[in-house]
């Protein structure tokens, strides 16, 4: 097989597979803004808190995967409190609800700063083996790393779409005023909603950490990714979401390879100007 | 009933008026204070408060986009940064004289809002925020990597060429011509914004940010009000950018970060939505407050975020707008 062809394969499947880390961080971000309303500029940071926990796990505890389980917990017990105390009485308020996160992305940011420090650091890869793959010796993780992402959607789609739960997260998205009038205790979804699209992205950033660098602005670039995902998908949509992180971050991936990272992420950005001319709100939303 | 209903609203409208009047003393007051400060001030704080009247233009222009039309935009430092390298550019590779070169800033201002304003304005709120919000990420993200357009992070130096009066001729390199110099573009500036502000389209722009579907049934064109605030305000940002540079004789891609997009949403807020000279007070005190207090806490930015997360929560109208009320009532 021609080295090309390997090169852009190897491409694309890294760049599918950044795509699923993408799709959990993007959905986490779509769930929030579609049954609360708020536009979550403090979502990256929970990216990079997820990463940063989990590099505190590796160093205390010497396994990886308890930080699977330990980030998780330690984010819902944050994330709760924040949005039925802080963000409440802004939900519905884009504005209000972006200046706000604006304020609580500072603070996380300053005190990851605080106490990690400013210094990228990198985690050993937890399982250090690579298969052979058409010639080309691919880590194994990453292809885990997939594995534990298509889980996780799974995971999500059955508990959205199977359980009674799901179903009150669901008719709290399509209208919320009904659903209280239904008799649904959207107090308790709004809260949980929050916390689960807080522990998408924190587990997003726990996949991501042995891949990428730990550094405490590392949420930013994602930030970007996510809102640009969301857009193209049509805010509210999941499976949307899904697709287009897909999409996007295969072809950012390819992208990279002829230009430079930041003109790829100009030509995706491109791309999302001229899908909104198109269609202003977005791919999958009717 | 029709006089009694006639007569209210003659009231609000006197309401409406007093509080512009009392806006202007307010602003005139500030200014003045300005141009004695000039001659008072050590050296030090001199240059801080020129730098001061330059965030006030940027302040009050955002107020226009924000205050008056409540369309709250994220992308602002496009246009900051914009004008401040339209500034540089024209000065190092079209030798420009000072004057005309802040003209060409404002221009790239223009243009740039045009542009970002034509995508984003029609959208909704939440679609705007967040495409200003992308706007912003991807040009400091070329700012940054076209290092050998804008300098990327080590940034461009200037040389400033002198301005001729007539017979005399000035430099912006002595700090005092530098000080009157910004004051007087910061009082043109509120001049004009203040005229706008008060005209039958500044009512408009209020009543889109009040009743937007209601200004629709009413029959006027919404999206060419708000596209008209966007382009006013990023017209001022770029001024604002463009005396930025001149006053530092240097621009950087720095110039797009985030901090110029999220210090005028802070300094309307403290100061007062929709109050025009309000937002002077929020620049003053952040201003202060980032002076001392990163000079004594290096995450001073933690404060920052529960300041923002403080004044949303006590009140949206700001100080000015707080104490007008008291006045009113």
């Amino acid at each position: 097989m021609p080295e090309i062809v390997t090169t852009i394969l190897f491409l694309l499947v890294n760049g599918l597979i950044w795509g699923l880390i993408v799709a959990l961080i993007a959905i986490g971000h779509c769930l929030i803004f579609g049954v609360m309303g708020i536009v979550n500029m403090a979502h990256g940071d929970i990216y990079m808190v997820g990463a940063v926990l989990s590099f505190y796990v590796v160093g205390m505890l010497g396994n990886f995967w308890l930080s699977l389980i330990l980030v998780p917990a330690i984010v819902i017990l944050v994330s709760a409190p924040v949005e039925r105390f802080i963000l409440r009485p802004y939900e519905g308020h884009h504005s209000s609800t972006m200046i706000a996160t604006v304020g609580i992305s500072f603070i996380i940011q300053q005190i990851a700063l605080g106490t990690y420090g400013g210094i990228p650091k990198k985690i050993i890869s937890p399982w250090p083996i690579s298969f052979n793959f058409l010639g080309v010796d691919y880590p194994g993780y990453r292809l885990l790393v997939a594995c534990i992402s298509v889980l996780i959607l799974v995971g999500l789609w059955l508990f959205l779409y199977k359980t009674s739960y799901g179903i009150l997260v669901r008719a709290s998205m399509q209208d919320r005023e009904m659903a209280s009038a239904m008799g649904i205790d959207v107090n308790k979804v709004l809260i949980t909603t929050f916390a689960m699209g807080s522990v998408l992205a924190a587990v997003g950033g726990v996949l991501a950490a042995p891949i990428n660098q730990v550094f405490y602005l590392m949420g930013d670039n994602v930030i970007l990714l996510s809102f640009i995902v969301v857009i193209i998908g049509g805010l509210g949509s999941l499976k949307g979401t899904l697709i287009a992180a897909l999409s996007l971050c295969s072809l950012e991936g390819v992208l990279a390879s002829v230009l430079s990272p930041t003109k790829a992420r100009a030509a995706i950005f491109v791309i999302m100007i001229m899908i909104l001319i198109r269609r202003p709100q977005g791919l999958f939303r009717d | 009933m029709k006089p009694l209903a006639k007569k209210g609203m003659d009231m609000e409208f006197e309401k409406v008026g007093e509080k512009r009047t009392t806006l202007n003393y307010f602003a005139i007051t500030f200014l003045l204070l300005w141009v004695v400060m000039g001659i008072l001030l050590p050296k030090g704080a001199r240059s801080l408060v020129t730098h001061m009247m330059i965030f006030s233009i940027l302040a009050m222009g955002y107020d226009v986009c924000f205050g008056l039309t409540n369309q709250c935009s994220l992308g602002h430092s496009v246009f900051f940064g914009g004008g401040a390298y339209g500034a540089i550019f024209s000065i190092l590779h079209l030798k420009f004289g000072i004057l005309p070169s802040i003209f060409f800033s404002v221009g790239a201002g223009l243009l740039l809002s045009l542009i970002v304003g034509l995508i984003c304005v029609r959208l909704s709120e939440a679609y705007f925020v967040i495409i200003t919000a992308i706007f912003f990420a991807v040009f400091h993200l070329l700012a940054m990597d076209m290092t050998w357009l804008t300098g990327g992070d080590d940034g461009l130096s200037i040389k400033l060429p002198s301005i001729s009066l007539g017979p005399e001729t000035i430099s912006l390199y002595n700090p005092w011509v530098n000080y009157y110099f910004v004051l007087i573009f910061l009082a043109v500036s509120y001049l004009i914004l203040n005229r706008i502000a008060r005209s039958p389209m500044g009512r408009v722009f209020v009543s889109i940010r009040e009743n937007e579907k209601r200004v629709q049934f009413l029959g006027y064109n919404v999206y060419r009000y708000k596209l008209i605030a966007f382009i006013v305000s990023g017209m001022f940002a770029a001024l604002s950018g463009g005396l930025y540079a001149l006053t530092l004789r240097y621009g950087s891609a720095d110039f797009f970060s985030f901090h110029w997009s999220i210090m005028p949403v802070v300094w309307c807020l403290i100061g007062g939505l929709g109050t025009l000279a309000g937002s002077w007070i929020g620049v003053v005190i952040m201003s202060l407050f980032q002076y001392y207090v990163s000079a004594w806490w290096t995450y001073y930015l933690i404060l920052f975020g529960i300041i923002i997360l403080l004044i949303l929560r006590i009140s949206r109208k700001g100080i000015l707008g707080y104490v007008i009320s008291r006045r009113l009532t």
